[in-house]
């Protein structure tokens, strides 16, 4: 009886230790960013199967998932990056301090863009979205605003007049282009 | 005693011949003229795949397209993507859509050096010359920027280029491109894209210790990246134990963002970003349709 409490004890301190792996033992601050990276993790993962037509389009969770999106991006996110909390467990780059600006401005993309694709929802999914750009006839550069994450910035409004499968890959390009600017990949 | 120094003599000469031989030996052949009249959309369509715009793009420090990229940090050395905008001097405006086709091919620039290989050249060696015409029409239209290319940062003797002629007859061959009977055309396609233009294989295969890729681990990640990156299997059964799909991996090399609802970083964000974000819905299915073997 005691070997099993002893065991059941110890099974619990593995879990808790494998909970805390799970985050790479990050706390306080760093942890709080990482559960709302999460978060907008688990939605895009719930919603992506939709924009890819493997499985049925639900507009409900399309919008209450772009709402929770949009309610971890922005000022929400960049409050959780103060200056000093970088390293590990950390996978934020040094850069985000450096260059301030450009990652805010990314995090208040995201924010943009998910209230637009909140809108969207109801657009229905459309069609895989091209990127445009470089087709349009515009030479070796059209597709300039893409590479210096600059891209002229688009209302929500505008982007809620958008198929909702266009508006979930803007969101799902600002996770890319913020991450591979900002997040160290080095295992 | 004498005849070990006249021994080690007649070593060292011939060491040294061989060497001169290296340096002056001719690589490559003189590409036919050119003629083809070329497309700057089709030829800005193939930069993009075959990450031309990507590599030699300096975006975190706000450079100008094609001015220069970001050192690739390799175990060989640092080595610096150059300007390829039009710029007489620091750039490519002086070149010949000859000299420009020898380049992209053959890897040997218009002095007749050979390339490192951290230029991908060794995929695009089957483009045709119309796709050459094309990318050499798009390349005109970028405008110059007078931005010098930094100096490749290698240690001897990597940095002498006649040892790039002994890699070349060792390791160079030509990629496998060509469409295989009985297969459908969008897997065709996808192989040639794979293992021509986007050159995935320049990751996701894994280099020898001369750094040239090990042909029987062709797609099987490499651990061992520029600057401390990995890249993961991409074979069938990997790919597909990792919960990828035609459609999440076409729908990934548009947007960077993986099954797990995570997104890519690193190189491969690049990857997408200054790539394969631009190509058609059917190249990008093409693309995923080839390497998860799924037509």
């Amino acid at each position: 009886m005691k070997l099993k409490r002893n065991l059941s004890a110890a099974t619990g301190i593995t879990l808790i230790a494998a909970a805390a792996f799970a985050h790479g033992g990050a706390t306080g601050i760093v942890k709080e960013r990482m559960e709302g990276m999460s978060a907008i993790a688990e939605v895009v993962k719930a919603l992506a199967p939709m924009m890819q037509g493997t499985a049925p389009y639900d507009r409900d969770a399309v919008r209450s998932g772009a709402a929770t999106i949009a309610a971890h991006a922005g000022e929400a996110m960049t409050s959780k990056f103060p200056e000093g909390t970088g390293g590990a467990p950390s996978e934020a780059r040094p850069e985000i301090w450096q260059d301030w600006e450009t990652f805010t401005g990314l995090a208040q993309q995201l924010e943009i863009f998910a209230e637009g694709l909140e809108r969207a929802a109801e657009n229905g999914v459309g069609g895989m979205p091209a990127q445009g750009g470089m087709m349009g006839g515009q030479g070796m550069m059209g597709g300039q605003g893409m590479m210096g994450g600059g891209a002229p910035m688009m209302s929500a409004e505008h982007i809620g007049q958008m198929p909702a499968g266009m508006a979930f890959a803007m969101v799902s390009q600002a996770c890319t282009a913020c991450h591979t600017r900002f997040r160290t990949e080095e295992k | 005693m004498l005849a070990l120094l006249r021994s080690a003599a007649i070593l060292a000469m011939a060491g040294g011949a061989i060497v001169l031989g290296l340096v002056f030996w001719p690589v490559g052949t003189p590409p036919a003229p050119i003629e083809l009249t070329g497309d700057v959309n089709r030829g800005a369509y193939l930069a993009r795949a075959g990450g031309c715009i990507a590599c030699h793009t300096d975006v975190a420090s706000g450079a100008a397209p094609l001015a220069g990229g970001a050192p690739l940090k390799t175990p060989f050395g640092a080595f610096y993507p150059p300007n390829l905008t039009t710029d007489p001097d620091l750039g490519i405006g002086d070149w010949t859509a000859e000299d420009f086709a020898k380049a992209v091919r053959q890897g040997i620039s218009p002095k007749g050096e050979p390339y490192f290989p951290t230029f991908p050249y060794p995929f695009y060696a089957n483009f045709s010359d119309q796709e050459i015409a094309d990318l050499w029409a798009a390349f005109q239209t970028v405008p110059a920027v007078p931005e010098p290319s930094p100096e490749h940062e290698a240690p001897f003797p990597v940095n002498q280029r006649w040892t790039l002629k002994l890699w070349r007859a060792m390791f160079l061959t030509r990629p496998e491109t060509d469409p295989v009977d009985g297969r459908s055309t969008a897997w065709n396609r996808g192989r040639e894209l794979v293992r021509g233009a986007a050159h995935c294989g320049a990751c996701h295969t894994p280099r020898n210790l001369a750094g040239a890729r090990s042909r029987d681990a062709a797609f099987s990640g490499n651990e061992d990246l520029p600057g401390g990156d990995t890249a993961p299997s991409l074979r069938p059964a990997d790919l597909r134990a990792r919960s990828w799909t035609v459609e999440n991996l076409a729908f990934a090399l548009r947007t960077g963002l993986m099954p797990d609802g995570d997104s890519f970083g690193g190189s491969m964000g690049e990857v997408v970003q200054g790539g394969t974000a631009f190509l058609s819905d059917a190249d990008l299915t093409a693309m995923a349709t080839y390497v998860l073997d799924s037509d």
